[in-house]
């Protein structure tokens, strides 16, 4: 990779990289030392990147998942990263903003659904490009965007209730 | 088992907005700096909207100022005393001839 070619992928990507690191940490200074770090680890082992196992996207998205997933180790030691656990509680949503409570009903999901629901949601990526960027089983990827769908209804159901809609609401 | 396409959700989920890579990530990757004369004409600079209109009035004003400021009248001369002040060139030339020993 040619400083060129290093400047066109930094210029194609950033945005999506800082968006996915924003919203896996809930900081901005967390998403801008990860993306500086992705960027870096990209440039200094250009060779790590093989464009036939995929796309570059999906490497850099990868990268930026590893380190995002040691800050919240770093932050949270005794937090599981284990994708099996339900988020039950409803959220109160008297006071709070509609979008920030979508932030707060993403973060308080576990870490592999969060990223998996991210990736699908926020920046449409397939199943199989989450599968390549998380180094995860196929079916590992939709059990845990369907336990993130699922946790999600329910966090979110007094909002979806308001919207017209039952989801959540079937317990 | 919920539909794996759920646009209610979708649709609140997209309520969540964040911001875009901001500018200053550029500046702390150093294979990113270029020679500062490249910056200089690859370079852009974010000004606040209200500085920039700021700015664009001041530049306005400052041109129909110019424009309409009166001619100022070149300053008189003064006759430099070993100039060719009051200078009268001769009507008639008479030419005389000198010869040597005369």
């Amino acid at each position: 990779m040619q400083d060129a070619d290093f400047r066109e992928a930094y210029r194609a990507h950033k945005d999506v990289v800082y968006r996915f690191a924003r919203r896996m940490t809930g900081s901005q200074a967390s998403a801008e030392d990860i993306a500086q770090e992705a960027f870096l680890a990209l440039w200094r082992d250009r060779a790590a990147f093989h464009p036939e196992r995929g796309s570059l996207r999906s490497f850099l998205l990868g990268v930026t998942r590893n380190l995002a997933l040691q800050r919240l180790r770093g932050m949270w030691p005794q937090e599981e990263l284990e994708d099996d656990c339900s988020v039950t509680a409803p959220f109160d949503i008297e006071g709070i903003q509609r979008a920030e409570i979508v932030a707060r009903a993403v973060a308080a999901l576990p870490p592999l659904q969060r990223e998996a629901l991210i990736l699908a949601e926020y920046e449409g990526l397939s199943l199989e490009e989450i599968a390549r960027a998380t180094q995860a089983e196929l079916a590992a990827v939709k059990s845990r965007l369907h336990r993130a769908r699922e946790n999600l209804r329910r966090m979110l159901a007094p909002l979806l209730a308001t919207k017209g809609s039952v989801y959540g609401t079937s317990r | 088992m919920e539909p794996a396409d759920d646009p209610k959700l979708r649709e609140l989920l997209r309520e969540w907005k964040v911001e875009e890579a901001p500018q200053r990530l550029r500046a702390r990757i150093p294979a990113l700096r270029q020679p500062w004369w490249r910056e200089v004409f690859t370079g852009s600079v974010r000004v606040p909207g209200p500085v920039a209109l700021l700015a664009a009035a001041a530049i306005v004003l400052m041109a129909v100022a110019l424009l309409r400021a009166p001619s100022a009248k070149p300053p008189a001369t003064r006759p430099s005393p070993g100039g060719l002040a009051g200078f009268q060139p001769v009507q008639v030339a008479r030419v005389r001839i000198m010869e040597s020993g005369q």
